[in-house]
């Protein structure tokens, strides 16, 4: 492919749905049809190319292509990108916009209209993208894109008849979405003779090559060898390499206005770059920089301890390997009296968190006990000043602050007709504020609510899916600081406080909280020869107490000449899973009682 | 004490559901080669030994038939000499099979001590754990044993299973102790994995009694044995004055031993040998070469060191031999087991039975498996078989 296009027969799209609606083996399907890879060497999803991706099913980062394609006589380039429709990855998404001009917006003709169909397809309304609505997997026996038809009318104005159908697993129709991606989207508009604007959409790391930019050039030509500046953080390169992904890295000579391709110079890290920043140009004329992105935030915090205090250094290598392609994770160090020395880490959400936590169990063998994970909270000092904190323990004397700031999100709820009233109850419970309800279809609603983020990382999910019988979906919006009356709940264990398992939370809830929390810590923590007490404490008040009665007797009741060697091992195993325990005082703590905290059982 | 001679046989009538022996369900497996292959590894691994304690075990060695049962002896006191070295010759019997003639077989053959396997006075209990007799036979059988002159008899029974209630369990044990043996044995259930028992356990349909309640069991056992003349010397051991069982004084005292047949183990100090547990294998190996070995560890000082508090501990009366223990090993067990050590002589869970003797408590013996575990060296390590 290093034929040259003009700009009117380049296309620029991005596929964005709902998780599992279909994205990535929409994708395989245009690699096939357009000849990018033969069938016979196809793998699903092809674009998810991590093994955490392949092994979940999910995309986790968006994923550029080029294909090309015959349209109407006439050849075309086509710049596709993949992106994740997870609600954590959100962000990758809003990067993959901006390279695009156009976007299918697959909606699963069995599920219908999503929480994250809505956000996606806002997001690329907001960008003035061209948004093409796609009903896949129309091959179900369950498919019901009549319906659908009528929520996309309602809930996104977009009109039905603009909706094609296509069948990602069968192919069916994939030829006319491949079609109307041409016919509809507009090409790449740009001067590839005005000074060079590229605008750095994506950044991975390469064992070998070191750091790999993806470009879109918005105006200008950018030639191998030219010197290069990133304007925002101001550092200049030489371009070693450019090319496209078609998917495999095929160099090329020159990236033209419209023209998405890759970047590789000899940049070291990840830190040294920034998504979002423009390419220019070193020497010539100044050039405005290109609109860029918003770093995501973390909003989800928890602590990584190695069990074995001696691994310490090790965990922070691995979380700086991990660094290395995962911007978004953010870490430092911490010291808990229960856990002695790890990491308090930041996520973009839950399962950025899981994943991160998996990926260093794998990539480093480490065992790591994690605590439970907290919100980032903001805290107004009596002189007026603001501070954000990201674990409970850092949470000042009451006397020493004004007010205390939790984030609060807004959250779009789409849920069964039937479900409404469960939902309601749900988010009224977790302290939310409802803003309003509209009808997707006759039985499908959405409803907006304020709620604090801190409800929503503590089982939201699973009680959303338990009330609409896995039907709900959720999305929200960045959240905002908004004060409440918060307190820190702490947790004794043997009368000793254990500062990992003390958690921020409303006033109200403090009792409940405890009493679930302490419930939870009774069925984790093993029984001792001795009776452990738990309490749950606000201030210095006890506000719930559990006993861990002492174990009644434990001796093996036959050992003869030959038990010797079994029992050893017994032992042995057993003083191995005590080893990965930890101990509060003299009374030892599974790992995964340091997630109690989350527990909601009553 | 000297060496003792254990004989393994591992055909049972049919295999119970708690039990995790070495044992099988016997299908018409040729018994004469299994006595033959018996003798063999004897001649090999046991000539001229003259043990001074014999346990024939199983299980089932009744099962045998009596002349096999008498050739096998036989054929062990011309290669040990052992009727005229030993001074404890036990052989396990279960009352299904305990009749006249293997009594005499027995009897004539040179046992001198009956283990009777009765478990549970309790019929149901009895079927539920797939055992092949009732209390009535296991009664019958105590009294045979004692018509063929058998003056030392053990009796087994298991206690603790769950809806085990403490009164049926008091009652049970009065009426065995009543029949007057020198010995009883009183095993608290255990569930082990590999077991019809553990398996349903795995799938959730049984679930073992709570511990407090098995320990109220534990308390009751030992106060109406003692209240009997049975003083606990081990963990599940109860003997009348003088009638401990030497056999198994042996292994808990850490001595020497030398096991014949379907994985039985043998120890000397510095080894612990394992026989095939496989019976094929186990009659093939033993019938070629005489010398059926499946496995051998080498334990080095500290594991040792540990085991001997292992069996030790077991103890509750004698306790441990210090100086044994450092002779044996080269090691001292208070620098070894160094902070564990004083912690539990401080807290009463290990006691001085004497200035070189150290014994588990009350609360000790109740919690054994916690205290070996806090002595256990770090460095001992899981090896996976
Ligand atoms: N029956 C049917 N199944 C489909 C179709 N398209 C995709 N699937 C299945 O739907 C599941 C999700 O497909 P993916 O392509 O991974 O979905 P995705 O949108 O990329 O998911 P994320 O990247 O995690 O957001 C897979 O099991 C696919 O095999 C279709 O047209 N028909
Ligand atoms: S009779 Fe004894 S050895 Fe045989 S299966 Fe039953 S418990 Fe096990
Ligand atoms: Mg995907």
């Amino acid at each position: 492919m290093t034929k040259t296009f003009p700009p009117e027969r380049i296309r620029n799209f991005c596929i964005i749905a709902h998780i599992d609606h279909g994205k990535s083996t929409l994708a395989d399907r245009f690699l096939e049809l357009t000849g990018a890879v033969e069938p016979r060497r196809a793998q699903e999803q092809m674009l998810d190319s991590m093994d955490l991706e392949r092994e979940r099913g999910i995309t986790i980062k968006a994923a550029g292509v080029s294909l090309t394609a015959e349209v109407d006589g006439e050849e075309y380039l086509l710049n596709l990108i993949d992106t994740p429709g997870h609600v954590d990855f959100a962000y990758e998404v809003e990067k993959s916009l901006q390279a695009c001009e156009g976007a299918l917006l697959l909606i699963d003709a069995a599920q219908g209209i999503q929480a994250q169909t809505v956000a996606n397809a806002h997001l690329a309304l907001d960008h003035d993208l061209t948004v093409i609505p796609v009903f896949n997997k129309v091959d179900l026996p369950h498919a019901r894109p009549e319906e659908i038809a009528e929520e996309l009318e309602n809930t996104l104005l977009l009109e039905r008849e603009r909706a094609l159908r296509c069948s990602a697993k069968t192919g069916e129709g994939v030829r006319e979405v491949l079609e109307a991606v041409v016919r509809e989207i507009p090409p790449p508009q740009g001067d590839p003779d005005a000074p060079l604007r590229a605008l750095v959409f994506d950044a991975r790391y390469d064992e070998f090559r070191g750091v790999i930019l993806y470009l879109r050039v918005v105006e200008g030509t950018l030639r191998k060898g030219d010197q290069v500046r990133l304007l925002g953080v101001g550092a200049t390169y030489e371009t070693l390499e450019l090319g496209k992904s078609t998917p495999e890295p095929t160099p090329v000579e020159r990236l033209s206005a419209g023209e998405v391709g890759y970047f590789v110079s000899n940049i070291k890290t990840l830190e040294d770059v920034r998504v979002g920043d423009t390419l220019a140009l070193a020497k010539g004329a100044e050039v405005e920089p290109l609109p860029g992105y918003r770093d995501p935030q973390p909003m989800v915090w928890c602590g990584l301890y190695p069990v074995n205090p001696g691994d310490f250094e090790d965990l922070r290598a691995a979380l700086n390997a991990l660094k290395l392609n995962d911007s978004s994770l953010v870490f430092e160090p911490e010291t808990s009296d229960a856990l002695g020395f790890g990491f308090r880490c930041g996520f973009l959400g839950l399962l950025h968190m899981e994943i991160v936590q998996e990926r260093l169990e794998r990539e480093s063998d480490l065992d790591i006990v994690q605590t439970a994970p907290s919100v980032p909270y903001e805290i107004l000092f009596s002189d007026g000043t603001t501070r954000i904190i990201h674990r409970p323990g850092d949470l000042p004397d009451p006397n020493f602050f004004e007010e205390i700031r939790e984030p609060v999100v807004r959250a779009h709820v789409l849920v069964p007709t039937e479900s409404i009233g469960a939902i309601m109850k749900l988010c009224s419970e977790r302290r939310g504020r409802f803003l309003r309800q509209e009808h997707l279809s006759s039985h499908r609603v959405m409803l907006t609510w304020d709620l604090p983020l801190a409800e929503v990382i503590y089982d939201f999910y699973d009680k959303l899916k338990s009330a609409t019988r896995g039907y709900g979906t959720m999305n929200f919006e960045e959240p905002r600081f908004e004060a409440a009356d918060l307190v820190k709940l702490r947790i004794l264990v043997g009368g000793k406080e254990a500062d990992a398992l003390s958690c921020i939370c409303h006033r109200d809830a403090a009792q409940r909280r405890g009493r679930a929390v302490l419930k939870k810590l009774k069925k984790e923590i093993p029984r001792h020869q001795f009776e452990v007490a738990l309490q749950a404490a606000v201030g210095g008040k006890i506000v719930a107490r559990e006993n861990i009665r002492a174990l009644g007797k434990n001796v093996t009741a036959k050992c003869y000449g030959g038990d010797i060697t079994r029992k050893r091992k017994l032992l042995a195993k057993q003083k191995e899973g005590k080893k990965r325990m930890k101990s509060i005082g003299n009374v030892e703590v599974p790992q995964k009682a340091f997630l109690a905290v989350l527990s909601t059982e009553e | 004490m000297g060496p003792g001679l254990y004989v393994h046989l591992p055909w049972c009538v049919r295999k119970c559901r708690y039990c995790d022996f070495h044992s099988h369900a016997w299908r018409d497996q040729d018994l004469t080669r299994t006595v033959d292959a018996l003798l063999c590894e004897a001649e090999r691994r046991a000539g001229g030994m003259r043990p001074k304690t014999v346990f024939v075990g199983g299980g089932t060695p009744t099962l045998l038939p009596a002349p096999e049962l008498r050739r096998l002896l036989d054929g062990l006191d011309a290669v040990t000499s052992f009727r005229a070295s030993a001074v404890e010759v036990t052989c396990e019997a279960n009352p299904e099979s305990f009749d006249d003639v293997r009594a005499e077989a027995l009897r004539a053959g040179g046992v001198d001590r009956i283990s009777l396997g009765v478990q549970s006075l309790d019929d149901a209990t009895l079927a539920r754990w797939d055992r092949v007799h009732d209390a009535d036979a296991a009664r019958a059988a105590f009294r045979r044993a004692r018509e063929h002159g058998f003056v030392r008899v053990n009796v087994d029974l298991i206690f603790g299973w769950p809806g085990h209630d403490a009164e049926a369990w008091r009652t049970e044990l009065e009426e065995v102790l009543g029949w007057e043996p020198e010995h009883v044995s009183c095993y608290e259930l255990m569930v082990e994995p590999d077991t019809a028992l553990g398996r349903a356990a795995r799938r959730g349909r049984f679930a073992p009694a709570d511990d407090r309640h098995r320990r109220r069991l534990f308390d009751l056992t030992r106060e109406v044995c003692a209240a009997h003349g049975f003083g606990g010397y081990e963990v599940s051991a109860f003997a009348r004055a003088g009638e401990a069982c030497a056999h198994n004084l042996n292994y808990w005292r850490s001595g020497e031993w030398v096991g014949l047949g379907v994985g039985a183990t043998s120890r000397s100090e510095l080894e612990l040998r394992t026989n095939l547990t496989d019976p094929a294998a186990w009659t093939e190996a033993a019938l070629a070469t005489g010398d059926p070995v499946g496995e051998v560890e080498r334990p080095d000082p500290r594991t040792r060191l540990f085991d001997r508090f292992l069996m030790g501990l077991r103890l509750p009366e004698e306790g441990v031999d210090l100086a044994r223990a450092r002779d044996a090993t080269g090691l001292d067990p208070e620098r070894v087991f160094g902070d564990a050590w004083r912690t539990l002589l401080d807290d009463g869970r290990l006691e001085r039975a004497a200035p070189d003797r150290i014994r588990v408590g009350e609360e000790g013996l109740r919690h054994l498996d916690t205290v070996l575990l806090e002595l256990l060296p770090d460095e001992t390590r899981v090896h996976e078989v």
